[in-house]
């Protein structure tokens, strides 16, 4: 997990201010503070409503953050941008979290894949993908945003 | 036995001794006959020889009328004492001389009229013999002979044989009976023998005897030895039925269940070992109906009633009672009767296995709560993810809510709008958990229509059409949480059937049971557009641990549905199609309900 010696410190570094309202992606990029690369996360998750506020609040922290509400559309964004980071749910309709994580695993091979799930059935799926070698971290909802913050700057995920 | 005997020998006496005296009989008047013929002839031949000498004699002493010379001719009769008297007549009729036998009176015998037309005459009559012979001298008669003549040598001869013929007939007869004897000890023996022993089998049933062998080599001696062998054969059938049956009891006495046979009439003959174990009864008890003592008395009519009209109709038995054992605690015993037919499809008897189930039963018992306890168990599981994605959201906003200021009423409103999401979930599902002690009257519609709210996400997901239909005025009386597991079951598995953007068609209507006897009701028919259920599994669905869905489903779902809606006493349908592209699944339920408001 050689990721975590290049892109832990950065969101540190970065912005000490708090960055009102929805960003957008632009916003982002134009952060003066910026010195390097930021760690690029993807959120997916099928209440809209959750995935939005995830990524307010990682924006907020100096991540960038960007949002979908399906498997497909998650892909789609992967394909552009390659994601360091993909924070999941696992229930939705059409693709699972788990088939998304395992989809952007092979398009980007280092990608951080975290899951976080409001079912205790998720544990399960998780296990079944880890028999057939697909290592996820994993979170149960609900996550306080500190809480969630801190495992994404340190990737200290359930494994 | 002593009558066949008697009738057998009797009849073969006197046969022989018929046939016997038949034989001498007939040969005896042979005899007479023949003897009395050739003696009357050699009497007309002798008496006419005499006759015609006498008249030779007689010729010159009627020609020179010298009667006493005559006489002299005549007198050498005296030789033949069979002739009573001869006389010499003239050719006109008149007497000329005479001759009779000592003491016979010497008046002339008047010449029969026909002796002066005839050369010769004779006639037997009234034990005598007359004849006539005309003389002849130079073609012209001269004179008539006339001799008469007793039959005493006849008659003599006649008693002679008669009394031979007696004798021979005791003699032969006796011989006859002698040999009806010997007959009787080679023929009427063996097969009186035969008889005897006949008789003995089919009485005592032992095949184990013979008749012995005469060592003749004729027709009887071969029905002994046929007969023999015919024994020795049905002793070995026996013997194999004896095993067979020995198999048999000993079958029936190994298996745990109380086993019995009954006749047609329901008279039952025979019980296992295990029965009389179980009951603590005696063979002597239970003959016939004496089983009734071991049954619970409130329940016996019933049993009567079925086993009677399983018995009228020669049909199977099935049904489950209690029987109480030698504790005198009962048990619960699925009891199963079959009909055993003959060639010609006359029941014979009946065979019949009382099968304890109380400890299934039991099990079946603790399964039902067992899974309803899963069942809640997956409820809670459902609801804390419905519960965990508005408080993730709520959580979110609040913290979003502290770091932007700016933002604060906005944040605030969505987190207030998650909020009511999570009351409103909690409401509903509190309530579907409510469950009462007692059945209440319960609103169909409105019970489907929780039931339907609780997968409403489920719906939306998948994009799946709800139509439903909930046309009905009647209610049934029940236990409300029962009757939501019992829909709530049905809809989830037509919900996981379906593909996305399905039909799930809901229908409430009145109904009347479609099994046993019509009741009133109502019918709840689920159905969904998804592939179907291939027949093979259409059976097995309801039974405990049958599962498709390896990973997720626990194979008692639609069981415990099933033992639901027993309980309510409704009944269940399935119907299916996997016919491609017009594939579905139906499951009605029906349950007894009334009109509102009565």
């Amino acid at each position: 997990m050689n990721y975590e010696t290049v892109s832990v410190p950065l969101p540190f570094l970065g912005t000490p201010k708090w960055q009102p309202s929805f960003a957008s992606n632009e916003d982002c990029e134009q952060d003066p503070n910026k010195q390097s690369k930021r760690l690029h996360i993807l959120v997916i998750d099928d209440e809209f409503l959750i995935a939005e506020t995830v990524v307010e609040i990682l924006r907020g922290e100096g991540f960038d953050a960007q949002a979908v509400d399906t498997g497909d559309s998650a892909i789609e964004v992967a394909r552009r941008t390659p994601p360091d980071v993909v924070l999941s749910d696992v229930i939705m309709p059409g693709m699972t979290g788990i088939e998304i994580g395992i989809k952007i695993r092979e398009m980007v091979p280092h990608c951080r894949v975290i899951l976080f799930s409001g079912q205790a059935a998720t544990v399960d799926l998780v296990n079944k993908a880890r028999q057939q070698g697909h290592r996820f971290e994993i979170l149960a909802k609900p996550i306080r945003p500190e809480a969630l913050i801190e495992v994404v700057r340190k990737g200290s995920g359930i494994f | 036995m002593k009558r066949v005997r008697d009738s057998l020998s009797k009849k073969l006496t006197t046969m022989n001794l018929l046939v016997s005296a038949a034989a001498l009989l007939l040969a005896s008047a042979a005899f007479f006959a023949y003897d009395v013929i050739t003696f009357r002839a050699n009497l007309r031949t002798s008496t006419g020889i005499q006759a015609e000498i006498i008249g030779e004699n007689a010729i010159s002493p009627i020609l020179f009328n010298d009667p006493a010379s005559a006489e002299k001719t005549l007198a050498t009769l005296d030789a033949s004492p069979r002739i009573i008297y001869a006389g010499i007549y003239t050719s006109k009729g008149e007497f000329f001389a005479g001759y009779w036998r000592a003491h016979e009176p010497h008046v002339p015998h008047p010449l029969p009229s026909t002796a002066l037309h005839q050369e010769q005459t004779s006639n037997f009559e009234k034990g005598q013999f007359a004849l006539t012979q005309t003389i002849v001298f130079q073609g012209q008669p001269v004179g008539v002979v006339y001799i008469l003549s007793d039959l005493k040598a006849l008659t003599n001869r006649l008693k002679t044989y008669t009394i031979i013929l007696i004798v021979i007939l005791s003699v032969s007869l006796l011989a006859a009976f002698s040999v009806s004897g010997i007959a009787q000890r080679t023929v009427a023996d063996p097969i009186l023998q035969l008889a005897d022993t006949a008789l003995f089998v089919s009485r005592e049933k032992d095949f184990g005897v013979r008749v012995p062998e005469t060592g003749d080599r004729d027709e009887v001696a071969m029905l002994i030895h046929a007969f023999n062998e015919m024994l020795q054969e049905l002793q070995k059938r026996d013997l194999e039925l004896q095993e067979r049956e020995q198999q048999f009891r000993t079958l029936a006495d190994s298996i745990p269940q109380l086993a019995w046979m009954a006749q047609p009439n329901g008279d039952l003959f025979w019980y296992n070992h295990r029965w009389y174990e179980y009951t603590g009864t005696t063979p002597e008890q239970m003959r016939g109906w004496g089983w009734q003592s071991v049954h619970d008395p409130e329940k016996l009519p019933e049993v009567l009633r079925q086993w009677r009209a399983a018995l009228a109709a020669g049909q199977r038995f099935e049904m489950v009672f209690p029987l109480r054992g030698a504790d005198g605690t009962y048990r619960e015993f699925l009891t199963l009767a079959m009909p055993v037919r003959d060639a010609s499809g006359q029941v014979v008897r009946w065979f019949g296995t009382n099968t304890d189930i109380t400890e299934q039963r039991r099990s079946e018992e603790a399964l039902r709560r067992t899974e309803k306890l899963a069942a809640t168990g997956r409820l809670a599981a459902s609801i804390a993810h419905e519960i965990n994605n508005p408080l993730e959201a709520v959580m979110n906003l609040v913290y979003l809510a502290r770091k932007q200021p700016a933002n604060l009423e906005r944040y605030l409103q969505l987190a207030e709008h998650e909020l009511e999401r999570i009351a409103q979930i909690t409401k509903n599902t509190l309530g579907f958990y409510r469950d009462s002690a007692s059945s209440v009257q319960a609103d169909i519609s409105a019970l489907l229509q929780e039931v339907v709210r609780l997968y409403e996400r489920k719906l939306q997901f998948k994009k799946i059409t709800l139509r439903p239909e909930y046309r009905t005025d009647m209610v049934i009386v029940g236990y409300p949480g029962e009757l939501r597991q019992i829909f709530a079951n049905i809809i989830a598995n037509a919900i996981e059937a379906l593909p996305e953007g399905g039909d799930l068609c809901i229908r409430v209507s009145r109904s009347y049971s479609w099994s046993g006897t019509p009741r009133e009701g109502i019918r709840v028919t689920v159905m969904d557009n998804g592939p179907g259920i291939p027949p093979v599994n259409r059976r097995r669905i309801f039974e405990p641990f049958f599962t498709t869905k390896k990973d997720t489903g626990t194979g008692l779902g639609l069981w415990l549905t099933l033992n639901l809606v027993e309980k309510h006493q409704g009944h269940l349908r399935l119907r299916s199609s996997v016919q491609p592209g017009r594939s579905w699944t139906a499951i009605s339920v029906f349950l007894p309900a009334q009109p509102a408001g009565l």
